[in-house]
């Protein structure tokens, strides 16, 4: 993957883009604020951005306008939006229109390398990667039709909703796959989703059920 | 002063030496160059700032010349308080801003300074009165007192027609001995009148010291207090906002590098233990950074720089009961409102989750006449009341130091409904 990475603190930025390195992976261009992500971008054509939220000047939230702004210049950017916090408007804004490509991870997260590795390859591929965190606070936000659901099948959600296939979901709460497959036939539903396209429809559960 | 001094023979006999009377006679001396510099002074600035009012200079100056008449008040109220014994409390000190334009608000709305000015404009008028006094009793005194001195050295006489030769008062000549100690008991009289007159003298001084340089009343006082209270909270949430700032660029930022150079150790090693061991470290670390964010949550959530709007849909996400929010905000309230409101907020779905057995909750913040209006309604089963473990206490002591309202609505049964009235500034 080529990869920049945004961020205003100089340790974070190096630190990641030695680890990634190390993996294989290429680090075209590590910036510290949101004018010089845009012109990396626009220079190097990467397959993902790595954000951090808050950059100068006002170290509120240049990062996501910057994403946003990323997202309608560049469609095929993959974006991960990089915060030592979570703020649930935040990950709403980043979702609204599509969930495609884009990715919110709490910057902890890059203690296990190799799953932030993995959440790189989603959004780079066009998938979804959200912090655990951030998907247990929509799933709190008591969004429609998921009240219906069971406590597993928000657990298969909530999993969903980070981006996982079934495979990986199968593997995280020790169940075969075909388990899962029926979770999510549930899930479909009960949240009222008619058949077509098996992952338009996954789509579609995770934007409902995050009430994008 | 004059009422408590018992007018017995020997206070009046010791007056004119007393060490009182010559502290106020200096008082009463120095009061007219004084005065004089004291008036130039408040002309040139009133005259000054109002001829450059229409440049950028005016109002600086303004400013800076009342600060300066502040500092003439404080002189003017050592000296009184030196040589009259006269006692006058200085006005309360308005905090002034950090920022050179703040400082010169704060001067150009203290009143002290204003009163100080007026003060130095009524002195003149008043150190006149003095110099009349002082010349007309100690001056006269002196002079009648040592009449038969200058008569001997021919001083103050003069020759009238019929040779006779002395001061002529209505053609009555002080020429013999006993006409010339007749002048010189009169000065005797003047002078031990000196002392009270010039005393009589300063009362109006000693009233207007009070009235204008001093301490005024309690309305002043509370608004004082208002005043500073709203600095001290404002003061604190800067400080909190600063703290979690300096958390977030510093520990934060230093804790999250460790984690990605201990991945670069266990990289570097091939020992399993030690990879192990180097893991552990990392878990750690990382609930060193769970543990951070969650303080930092708790003295100024990040999403407050936001505003109410973010901050609160936030807290509505994370809360243990679905709570439905709708915030109307037109105008930002101050941060130590908002952080007031959003702890108010945090508390109250705290207590929705922990006692009332609801199942929903509404979160509603809305603004009426410059008032923030935050309620919290869910569809338990009532009851709620002050203590028990609430925190509703906790929660009306962060109310009051606004002097904002907390009402509660809770019938057995429910529905509770808690209002809390803010003001959009502290």
């Amino acid at each position: 993957m080529r990869i920049v990475i945004a961020d205003d603190a100089a340790i974070l930025r190096d630190g990641l883009a030695h680890l990634l390195t190390a993996r294989g992976h290429e680090v075209v261009a590590g910036v510290g604020d949101a004018g010089s992500l845009r012109e990396a971008v626009a220079e190097h054509r990467p397959d993902v951005a790595v954000i951090d939220i808050r950059m100068p000047p006002t170290h509120t939230d240049e990062g996501l306008r910057a994403a946003i702004g990323l997202r309608r210049d560049h469609p095929g950017l993959g974006i991960l939006l990089f915060s030592q916090y979570v703020e649930t408007r935040f990950a709403a804004e980043l979702l609204a229109g599509s969930s495609n490509g884009v990715g919110y991870l709490l910057k902890e997260r890059v203690g296990d390398i190799d799953d932030f590795v993995d959440a790189l390859h989603r959004v780079a591929s066009g998938g979804t990667a959200l912090d655990p965190e951030v998907v247990g606070h929509l799933l709190n936000a008591g969004r429609r039709g998921v009240d219906a659901l069971t406590p597993r099948e928000r657990e298969v959600m909530g999993l969903m909703a980070e981006g996982r296939t079934n495979a990986a979901i199968a593997k995280t709460l020790v169940v075969s796959d075909r388990a899962v497959e029926k979770h999510i036939a549930n899930i479909f539903l009960k949240l009222g989703l008619p058949p077509s396209g098996d992952d338009h429809r996954r789509v579609l559960a995770v934007l409902r059920y995050l009430g994008a | 002063m004059a009422a408590t001094d018992r007018m017995n023979p020997g206070a009046v006999l010791r007056a004119p030496v007393s060490r009182r009377t010559w502290a106020e006679l200096l008082y009463a001396l120095v009061s007219m160059p004084l005065a004089v510099l004291g008036f130039a002074y408040a002309l040139v600035i009133l005259v000054l700032s109002a001829g450059l009012a229409v440049t950028a200079a005016g109002f600086p100056l303004l400013a800076a010349g009342l600060g300066g008449a502040g500092r003439i008040a404080g002189f003017q109220r050592r000296l009184a308080g030196r040589l009259l014994g006269e006692q006058v409390e200085p006005p309360v000190r308005r905090v002034a801003a950090a920022e050179l334009l703040g400082r010169m608000q704060t001067r150009l709305g203290d009143p002290a300074g204003w009163r100080a000015l007026g003060y130095l404009g009524l002195k003149l008028p008043i150190a006149l009165t003095y110099l009349y006094v002082v010349g007309v009793t100690w001056g006269w005194g002196l002079v009648a007192l040592t009449y038969p001195l200058q008569h001997a050295t021919g001083l103050n006489r003069s020759t009238a027609p019929d040779g006779r030769s002395g001061l002529h008062i209505q053609g009555y000549v002080l020429d013999s001995w006993p006409r010339q100690l007749m002048v010189s008991a009169a000065g005797v009289a003047l002078l031990l009148l000196a002392p009270w007159a010039v005393r009589l003298a300063t009362i109006p001084d000693r009233v207007l010291m009070r009235w204008l340089l001093g301490r005024r009343g309690l309305a002043e006082r509370v608004r004082d207090l208002e005043e500073t209270r709203a600095h001290a909270v404002d003061d604190a949430a800067a400080t909190l906002r600063r703290i979690e700032r300096d958390l977030h660029d510093g520990a934060q930022v230093r804790l999250i590098a460790l984690t990605m150079q201990l991945t670069m150790v266990r990289d570097a090693i091939t020992d399993d233990g030690a990879r192990a061991l180097v893991t552990t470290a990392q878990a750690t670390a990382r609930e060193a950074i769970v543990e951070l964010r969650e303080l930092v949550r708790g003295i100024h959530p990040p999403a407050l720089d936001h505003g109410l709007e973010t901050a609160l849909t936030t807290l509505a996400a994370r809360s243990g009961v679905p709570v439905e929010p709708r915030i109307e905000l037109r105008t930002r309230p101050t941060a130590a409102i908002e952080s007031i409101a959003y702890f108010c907020a945090a508390e109250l779905l705290a207590n929705v989750a922990k006692h009332s057995g609801a199942t929903r909750a509404w979160l509603s913040l809305t603004q009426s006449d410059g008032r923030l209006f935050l309620r919290v309604r869910d569809d338990g089963s009532g009851g709620a009341a002050p203590g028990r473990g609430s925190g509703l206490p906790g929660l009306l002591d962060r109310v009051r130091t606004v002097d904002g309202r907390l009402d509660i609505a809770s019938p057995s049964g429910g529905p509770t409904v808690v209002t809390v009235e803010l003001p959009s500034h502290a």
